[in-house]
């Protein structure tokens, strides 16, 4: 693969009999062609890999149901009969008027918005005392807070299910709360990496100046994390809207609870036939389409914090 | 000498008492954490090991009682039996007429029935024998088979093709924030939705796009029914969670390539090593460490599939997670699911700290 290099590769010359400088020239030349139409033909084939599958959502949006049952598929919409190229909007006008997708569309930025501000809040304490405080107990707090990152959700299924019944929690704040499991010990983990590096000296100046502790945290290190609380945030965000098992198991019983991950597991059309994939498709397109600007909106900071939580986790 | 003596004693009062508030701040932030922790992490895992070891029901009357170790032992129960030939009525063995192969009796005859009954999990040929894997709960051992096969195989594919897209998006050229722009596409679309999608894409009419591809390629007659049959239903999960997470893979291998220093290139060019060894003695021991974490991180979470297998598959194949939720949800065995999540627990756990101690990760810090 790194053969594929585009033109700075240099080709090493072979000594095979006479061959004039002219014509080596020239072919070397034609092999730096050539290698830069095998890497083009790669870069290709890796974006049809990478977003074929959303065109296809999209493309199988804008058909109606006829065209949807058309066979074989096209890869545009296109009148059964005619072959025409023709579009509708008919499934995006349903997803519209569909309750159940509309509240959970709700309901999920409930959930996402609550998780993603109790998890900083939390999280940015938790990382200030480990990454900035000295205490007995740090390492073990730290080793215990990493080894969260790795805990099987489905482990404490049952056990928070049945705290959940037990109690009567609604649904909502159930997932709000359970939603910790997995957003707050990586905020911690970042943000305690993050408090790391920030100078001590800004807090002894502070301390010097008759700051208490909290006090320099809260008016002096706050204020500077705030690049790393909005990539945190983001990606707590995504991984709280992401969330399926513990909203399916949650809204079992409370339907209207729904998030947008179970409502487009369990969607079914306003006429209930078979199942309407067009009207999925829209309602596809419809939640994946802000979650994409958003991701590349902050693309830098996404893949920085990636790269902080999980390269040097 | 007196003075100073006087003078420090104060002062390192004065420090450790700002050491201690130091100490008590410290303990007040880390409180509502560490509260959190436990109280959805610690003390549910708490219960779900106990009530594993009762026959606990949700919404029953039945007194719950203490099984002790009897969800465990009907989850996990193996045997290995070998099939005798099938006999006819003048005791000849049987031949298949169509592949020429003797037949066996059928696996139902040869597993034991008392005190518990056994269910097929497989049947393998081995040394010219027919045995049959037999299981109390052949979907639940059938389910850590497959998420095994899918973990293996989806990790395999993710490094391959996550590294090959990394080293060609780590060139110079035009239209590279393009590309990898469309990386986080994949990534950020959910699973539920990625499932859906992929879903209708193997439908298992010529509406679906893999079974106009197939058709056209020759391979079938455009009605391979991917999801509902066994033999195509793994290959599928694998190809639509490779497609998910592989451009993850790639991002974080991006940055880990970005971190090894050009000149290293350059020096080995001048030596006159060809680009193989570069990345033999390069690219890859430096990549190492990069490799390590996203291999953990992806690992576990490939052991714990869950919104893929229920959304494309629902009760037509389980992974470890899946069968869970089902055992909780439709058929209200909380104790039994319990005993599985424990079991899924300690197969994440054991992975992790063999995976930490193996990749050495522990001493890198």
């Amino acid at each position: 693969m790194t053969d594929v290099t585009a033109g700075n590769t240099i080709a090493t010359p072979k000594p095979q009999g006479v061959v004039t400088e002219a014509e080596l020239a020239s072919r070397r030349r034609r092999r730096r062609i050539w290698n830069k139409i095998g890497f083009w033909a790669l870069l290709i084939l890796i974006a049809v890999f990478l977003l074929f599958p959303f065109y296809w959502a999209i493309n199988s949006s804008l058909k109606t149901e006829p065209q949807l049952r058309m066979t074989p598929a096209t890869f545009i919409p296109r009148d059964p009969g005619t072959g025409d190229i023709s579009i509708t909007w008919q499934n995006y006008k349903s997803a519209f008027q569909n309750d159940t997708f509309i509240t959970a569309i709700i309901n999920s930025t409930i959930v996402a918005v609550s998780v993603t501000i109790i998890a900083l809040v939390i999280g940015s304490f938790a990382g200030f005392a480990l990454g900035k405080l000295r205490f007995r107990g740090k390492t073990p707090s730290l080793y215990l807070i990493l080894s969260m990152t790795m805990f099987p959700q489905v482990a404490v299924l049952t056990g928070l299910y049945a705290v959940i019944l037990n109690f009567n929690i609604p649904a909502i704040p159930s997932m709000i709360l359970s939603y910790m499991l997995f957003t707050l010990p990586f905020t911690v983990w970042v943000l305690t990496a993050f408090f790391q590096q920030l100078p001590s000296d800004l807090l002894q100046s502070a301390q010097v100046d008759g700051a208490t502790p909290f006090q320099s945290f809260r008016m002096i290190l706050l204020p500077l994390t705030a690049p790393a609380l909005v990539t945190t945030g983001l990606l707590a965000f995504i991984a709280a809207v992401n969330e399926y098992l513990f909203a399916l198991t949650f809204t079992t019983i409370e339907p209207s609870a729904r998030t947008v991950p179970v409502a487009i597991a369990l969607f079914t059309g306003q006429v209930a036939r078979q199942e309407p994939f067009g009207e999925i498709m829209a309602a596809a397109v419809l939640v994946t389409i802000p979650l994409i600007a958003l991701v590349l909106i902050f693309q830098k900071r996404i893949i920085g914090g990636l790269t902080a939580g999980a390269v040097k986790g | 000498m007196a003075a100073t003596t006087t003078d420090k004693q104060p002062r390192r009062k004065r420090q450790s008492m700002l050491a201690k508030g130091e100490q008590r701040l410290a303990y007040w932030l880390l409180v509502p954490t560490l509260v959190i922790i436990l109280a959805i992490a610690f003390y549910p895992l708490g219960s779900v090991f106990y009530s594993s070891l009762t026959d606990d029901t949700f919404a029953s009357e039945t007194e719950t009682s203490f099984v002790g170790l009897q969800n465990y032992s009907e989850l996990l129960s193996l045997t290995f039996v070998e099939l005798d030939p099938a006999l006819d009525d003048n005791g000849q063995p049987v031949i298949n007429p169509d592949t020429g192969e003797a037949e066996y009796q059928s696996p139902v005859e040869a597993l034991p029935r008392e005190p518990r009954r056994y269910r097929e999990v497989f049947t393998f040929g081995l040394f010219g024998s027919q045995y049959v894997l037999g299981a109390t709960d052949a979907d639940f051992i059938l389910a850590i088979v497959d998420t095994l096969v899918f973990t293996v195989s989806t990790i395999a594919l993710e490094v391959v093709i996550g590294l090959g897209i990394a080293l060609v998006l780590n060139q110079p050229f035009r239209g590279r924030g393009v590309m990898r722009a469309a990386m986080l596409v994949p990534w950020a679309i959910l699973t539920a939705v990625s499932s859906r999608i992929w879903e209708w894409m193997f439908i298992d009419t010529r509406a679906g796009f893999f079974n106009v591809v197939f058709q056209n390629l020759g391979f079938s007659d455009g009605q391979t029914p991917f999801l509902a049959d066994e033999s195509f239903q793994l290959p599928a999960a694998i190809i639509i969670d490779v497609w998910k997470t592989t451009p993850f893979m790639a991002l974080l291998l991006l940055a880990g390539l970005a971190l090894i220093p050009d000149e290293m290139y350059e020096a080995a060019e001048v030596d006159g090593a060809s680009k193989w060894n570069q990345f033999k003695s390069i690219t890859f021991p430096l990549l190492k460490p990069t490799l390590a974490v996203a291999l953990v991180f992806r690992t576990l979470d490939a052991l714990r599939v869950f919104d893929l297998f229920q959304i494309v598959f629902a009760q037509r194949k389980y992974s470890m997670a899946s069968f869970a939720y089902y055992e909780l949800i439709d058929r209200q065995r909380l104790g039994y699911s319990s005993a599985a999540s424990v079991v899924i627990f300690f197969m994440i756990t054991i992975f992790a700290i063999f995976y930490i101690r193996g990749l050495g990760l522990a001493n890198d810090d």
